[in-house]
């Protein structure tokens, strides 16, 4: 009957069917319904080990009452999972507990919707910056610290700003949710995380080989293009990157179809090879990029004129800067930058070049280019940031959405690029010839552009949690297949100090529970309803004495009776 | 916890009906054999209810109250006063009065009621970690059902049972048991046709439950008095 009032239509039916049902329910008696009044999809924080150090949220199940920011003072948290929504998020308090190790529940992060890429829009871009500072300082925070309890991020929705919202009411009144007083119950039904096997990294490369004159006997000489694809951001699962590197990557493709059109004609076939790189392990100190280099041959890796790293190129305004290892006096490093300063006038945008020393004793590898410079190959980032991030930052937080990148500065980028590319490939260094003007069967196609960037906003690409076969990367493949003459794809294992634990997302379940001490008053008030209801009965059929005599002489009411 | 407040929608669901059976003279005279033919029969009639609502009865897609649809529904209800009917007359019973063989019937009948309808219901909701009122509501309307049932069984046994009963007072025995039998499409219609939230209607269930045991009691001890 409680049912009928949600089933509607075909009440009559359930309602004689239950006489049915009954009957088979009481033998899978065992089977759970899940009934919550909300269910939500929650992102779990990050889960990692850095040599040996455990870091982010170290568990996943949760069963905890829920409670808001507005919780009365020293009140006890160690069973309570405290709601967060970013816009009342005050980062010295969460900062406060972590790193003071006060014990809490949970932590549940609500993020506004614009954050979504499924709900993203262009308003309150002023907001917007606002929290994507916040966010990106909450990142930091979460990311270096070893957190005890499990901590998620969900967007937020009506069902749980309701929820929300009744338990502000409840923490005002000054009653926080515990076992004994009710209130919202947040269960999220998971196993232990589990660490990821062995996790791959995937390096796709594609070969656009150059016209070679007949009878030469030397190698043509190889210009890289080359962008790392994955990411790390606090949330695995929300990790998108559209900037960090999700611009690079689209730069790479529509450079290399771009170059497939003029590599398609022998006429206009340059004398270079191309070679295009999409390389994980980014975030880990370009880890794939390492594999991948070492596993060329000693000739193929003589012969590379330079390599062309794209990294971060979708939100600059007016200026890029060009990051390399030797010092701007060398003679190829020269080349390089003027050929993109030339190019960049042109265009109307500034190029400035950036020299940070490798240092061979330090781990650390800031930019994709120090890589190639490690084996002595001339290389350059190209990158709208202007001092190297520190490692695990700047790789695809959570602000780095689709809302934040901009199409228009990715075009201008690959117009730099490829205009440069084409002149050192064809010779025309110093000339004004626009190879890929606007007009022209050549251009730059924003259609293309924005599509791959909306594709790559969508999807998370923390390398351990993709797999060798993920249709991300085989749609990656695809592409570089349609546009260049060889492809090949290489796994390798993810070595290093990282080791990384599964469950990226769950759902979480939202129960309003009573409390103990409202089920306990529900019995006392059905006990002396049924003992009202007995004496009652007792004294209409039987008469007053009876119901005295009952209590009276108990074991002679059988006596008496018969 | 949730057992717990299982346990408590359990009392409420099946208590009364315990109580009912122990604290009459229904434990003294041993009826509780009557009690299960007459769930036995409950089931068979449920069965035939269903058969019935599935040839009959179309499956609307919307949530309105269609009056055909419920008058046909009314109609297969009345198949529940038949089976009272064969409970009460045809089955054998031990030589018990008839003052506590209706008692025995309409309990089993209700029994049987909310056992079918109500366990697995509570046995899946109730256990959840979800809390709602709708498990101790339903309780309460076992207890409404377990009043109009002894009175239904009551009236029946006036009905089909009394030979000598004053010739004024039978209009309104039959009204009364049109009534109490025509109750389930009442509350139906009060729910679906006036939109009662579910509180509501069990209030008002309650309230006729009461008063129409009332009725039937002034009407079998107004029955009892020639013979007596």
């Amino acid at each position: 009957m409680a049912a009928s009032k949600k089933s509607g239509g075909p009440r009559d039916m359930l309602e004689s069917m239950y006489s049915v049902i009954a009957l088979v329910f009481i033998l899978v008696a065992c089977v759970e319904l899940c009934d919550a009044a909300a269910v939500v999809d929650v992102y779990r924080l990050i889960q990692y080990d850095m040599s040996g150090s455990p870091f982010g949220s170290r568990l996943a199940s949760l069963n905890h009452h829920a409670a808001s920011l507005h919780f009365p003072p020293g009140a006890d948290l160690s069973r309570t999972v405290l709601i967060i929504p970013l816009r009342e998020l005050n980062i010295t308090f969460v900062r406060e507990y972590i790193n003071q190790k006060k014990p809490l529940g949970g932590l549940l992060f609500l993020l506004p919707e614009v954050f979504s890429f499924e709900n993203g829009g262009n308003k309150q871009i002023h907001e917007k910056e606002k929290m994507k500072n916040v966010l990106a300082e909450l990142e930091q925070l979460l990311i270096h610290a070893n957190i005890p309890y499990p901590v998620y991020f969900a967007f937020e929705n009506d069902e749980i700003e309701t929820v929300l919202a009744d338990i502000k009411k409840n923490d005002a009144i000054g009653q926080p949710a515990t076992a004994t007083t009710g209130g919202y119950k947040l269960v999220i039904p998971t196993p232990e995380p589990k660490k990821v096997a062995s996790p791959t990294i995937t390096n796709i490369q594609g070969w656009l080989a150059g016209l070679k004159a007949d009878g030469e006997a030397n190698q043509l000489p190889t210009i890289a293009i080359v962008a790392s694809y994955d990411t790390f951001g606090v949330a695995p699962a929300l990790s998108v990157g559209s900037d960090s590197n999700g611009s690079g990557i689209v730069a790479l493709l529509e450079i290399a179809r771009l170059f497939s059109l003029l590599y398609s004609n022998p006429k206009t076939r340059g004398r270079y090879n191309l070679l295009f790189g999409l390389t994980s392990g980014g975030p880990y100190n370009y880890n794939g990029t390492q594999k991948w280099l070492r596993s060329f041959d000693q000739r193929l890796r003589e012969s590379i004129d330079y390599a062309i790293c794209l990294n971060s190129i979708g939100s600059w305004d007016n200026e890029l800067w060009i990051h390399v290892s030797k010092p701007p006096e060398n003679a190829y490093i020269k080349q390089i930058f003027e050929g993109f300063s030339n190019v960049a006038e042109e265009l109307d945008l500034k190029v400035g070049l950036k020299h940070k020393k490798i240092n061979i004793s330090n781990p650390r590898v800031a930019w994709e280019h120090e890589q190639f410079s490690r084996l002595r190959v001339t290389a350059a980032t190209l990158s709208e940031l202007s001092v190297a991030p520190d490692i695990l930052e700047g790789t695809g937080g959570l602000f780095d959405s689709r809302q934040f990148v901009n199409e228009t500065a990715i075009i201008r980028g690959v117009k730099l690029v490829a205009e440069s590319l084409a002149r050192h490939i064809y010779g025309h260094q110093g000339k004004n010839v626009q190879i890929f003007a606007d007009d022209s069967s050549l251009a730059v196609n924003p259609a293309y552009v924005r599509s791959w960037l909306d594709l790559l906003s969508q999807t998370p690409r923390v390398a351990p949690f993709l797999s060798k076969n993920d249709p991300f990367v085989m749609a990656l493949k695809k592409e570089l297949v349609d546009h260049t003459d060889e492809v090949n794809v290489q796994h390798e294992n993810l070595e290093g100090m990282f080791t990384f634990y599964d469950s990226t997302s769950a759902r979480l379940n939202i129960y309003q529970v009573a409390s103990v001490t409202f089920d306990l008053l529900l019995l006392l008030v059905l006990g002396s309803y049924l003992i009202v209801l007995f004496s009652f009965l007792v004294i209409t059929t039987r008469g007053l004495d009876d119901l005295i005599s009952l209590f009276r002489r108990p074991p002679s009411r059988k006596v008496k009776t018969a | 916890m949730t057992v717990f407040h299982f346990f408590n929608c359990a009392i409420l669901t099946f208590g009364p009906h315990a109580v009912y059976y122990s604290a009459t003279p229904l434990s003294e005279y041993d009826t509780l054999g009557t009690s299960v033919k007459a769930a036995l029969v409950y089931l068979g009639t449920a069965l035939v209810k269903l058969v019935c609502l599935a040839t009959f009865l179309k499956v609307s897609e919307n949530d309105g109250f269609d009056p055909y649809q419920e008058l046909l529904k009314a109609l297969i209800g009345f198949i529940d006063v038949a089976g009272l009917y064969f409970a009460l007359t045809q089955l054998y019973h031990r030589n018990i009065s008839q003052n506590h063989k209706f008692q025995a019937v309409g309990l089993g009948w209700a029994f049987a009621d909310s056992v079918l309808h109500r366990l697995a219901p509570l046995w899946v909701g109730a256990r959840g970690l979800e809390f709602t009122w709708d498990y101790i509501l339903q309780g309460l309307e076992a207890n409404a059902n377990l009043v109009l049932s002894i009175s239904l069984a009551a009236l029946g046994s006036l009905m089909w049972l009394r030979k000598n009963k004053p010739k004024t007072l039978i209009p309104i025995i039959y009204a009364c048991a049109g009534i109490v039998a025509t109750m389930p499409s009442i509350t139906s219609y009060l729910r679906r046709g006036l939109g009662w939230h579910f509180p509501k209607v069990v209030g008002f269930e309650l309230f006729t439950s009461l008063v129409m045991a009332f009725i039937s009691w002034q009407l079998f001890s107004a029955c009892q008095r020639p013979s007596a």
